[in-house]
């Protein structure tokens, strides 16, 4: 796995997964839908599907002496890698949102989603979508992969909008605070958040290996 | 000659093209041609026996060993190349080659860079920047310094000028005279008629004939099929087609 880990790393993926971790970056924007810094690290993902197909990387690796189940979780652990190291960045830029930069204005008047644990979890949300329903969806064909990021586009709008708009309810006004290093209610949401991410991409990860076993390529 | 590859009653059906019973052998240090029209099931038979392709039935050994629970430890021992497919277009060869040696135990260092010499390939440049022709001895080149006991070749030759498939048919005769088998797919038959030590001939889907191109040659002679492969198979091919329409008159 580690062979084909670093395969996936230097010659399957696009240059675009590395630089689209830049949209972390979009954590510290006042005024801005943040959650879509996340959308754009899925779509750095997509480019490396699509510069795997175009360089024939699924018939190279199946060639090679390892099974196609091992072929699936290594484009899965690359997924993994580039969705966490973007969530460590988000992590850290949020950590400096929520205790040094918790009482800056632009941050405390900003009617659009704060960067706290509550956006982590959405975050996570929104890669787990992206391995279940683009990488997932890909393996179903070893090639297609417009509808799946169609579908994977969908649904991360539609957690965008709705997440973007869940503050506004009344009542749940604390899933934007700002000041959230010592409240236990974002920190669960984070945790739960977490725990949907590795459920979901476990099982993401399980059904493409079954789905692409029955792939003729 | 200990045989290296056995195909037994590969069959694959699709909803339009059934691949039918096909049967043959692979023996060390021979070179099968593995002959038909366009669409006659050439590429399915490769894809099958490399378990690319999930087959109807039928068994496929390499080494004595059942591709299914053997898989890993068969394909270190094997190579394939195609014509028309080149990997990671725009990574250098170096770049390449630094992560496919890590999958193979027995990469042989100094065979890579003999290769790189005596097909005149340069690490520093990347498949995109390769003629076709390069381009599968580059493939060969990798697959030789694992150790492939066998090459599995589809339509190495498409799109190659003569000079170049010369060439290229004097490397495939120099590895089997060295000890490995080639099985060889092409519809380019006077290639065959060149370097094959034996033939299988499939037709719709199904073995036609397989076993030594001399025997099969002087057999299909002595019946005024024709006097070389190409001939046979334009008559053989014309003959079926002939009896497909007769039949369906019927």
């Amino acid at each position: 796995m580690k062979h084909l880990l670093v395969k996936e790393c230097k010659l399957a993926a696009s240059p675009l997964s590395y630089l689209f971790l830049a949209f972390a970056l979009m954590t510290l924007i006042p005024g801005y839908p943040i959650l879509m810094g996340s959308f754009f690290i899925c779509f750095g993902l997509f480019h490396s599907l699509q510069s795997a197909r175009e360089n024939n990387d699924l018939l190279f690796t199946i060639l090679l002496p390892v099974s196609k189940a091992e072929v699936v979780k290594a484009k899965f652990a690359f997924a993994v890698l580039i969705q966490l190291s973007a969530f460590l960045l988000c992590l850290l830029l949020t950590l400096l949102r929520v205790t040094l930069l918790k009482g800056a204005g632009v941050y405390t008047g900003n009617a659009m989603m704060n960067a706290n644990q509550a956006f982590l979890a959405y975050q996570l949300l929104i890669f787990a979508l992206c391995n279940r329903l683009l990488y997932t969806g890909f393996f179903r064909t070893g090639y297609g992969f417009t509808r799946p990021f169609l579908a994977f586009g969908i649904a991360a709008f539609a957690v965008i909008a709705v997440t973007e708009a869940l503050h506004h309810v009344p009542g749940l006004a604390w899933l934007n605070a700002t000041d959230t290093m010592h409240d236990g209610a974002q920190w669960l949401i984070l945790a739960m958040g977490l725990l949907v991410y590795l459920l979901v991409t476990f099982c993401a990860c399980r059904r493409a290996v079954r789905l692409f076993e029955k792939v003729d390529l | 000659m200990s045989r290296v590859l056995d195909v037994v009653g590969l069959t694959k059906d699709y909803p339009k093209f059934k691949l039918d019973e096909v049967t043959f052998s692979v023996e060390k240090g021979s070179i099968m041609g593995l002959i038909g029209r366009n669409g006659a099931g050439k590429t399915t038979t490769i894809k099958a026996i490399l378990n690319l392709t999930h087959r109807s039935s039928g068994k496929i050994c390499y080494f004595g060993m059942p591709l299914e629970g053997h898989e890993n430890e068969i394909k270190q021992r094997i190579g394939y190349t195609a014509g028309a497919v080149d990997y990671y277009k725009k990574k250098k060869i170096r770049d390449i080659l630094a992560i496919t040696k890590g999958f193979y135990s027995a990469w042989d260092e100094s065979a890579w860079q003999r290769f790189m010499r005596q097909f005149e390939l340069d690490e520093d440049k990347s498949p995109s920047q390769l003629s076709e022709g390069m381009k599968v001895k580059l493939n060969l080149a990798m697959a030789l310094s694992h150790g492939a006991e066998i090459l599995i070749l589809d339509e190495p030759t498409s799109g190659l000028d003569p000079i170049s498939r010369d060439e290229l048919l004097d490397i495939f005769r120099m590895l089997a005279r060295e000890g490995t088998a080639i099985l060889f797919s092409t519809h380019i038959i006077s290639d065959l008629d060149k370097c094959a030590d034996e033939i299988t001939y499939i037709q719709r889907g199904r073995v036609a004939a397989t076993g030594k191109k001399q025997a099969w040659l002087e057999q299909c002679r002595r019946k005024g099929y024709g006097d070389n492969l190409e001939e046979i198979m334009i008559h053989l091919e014309k003959e079926a087609r002939y009896e497909a329409f007769a039949g369906e008159r019927v």
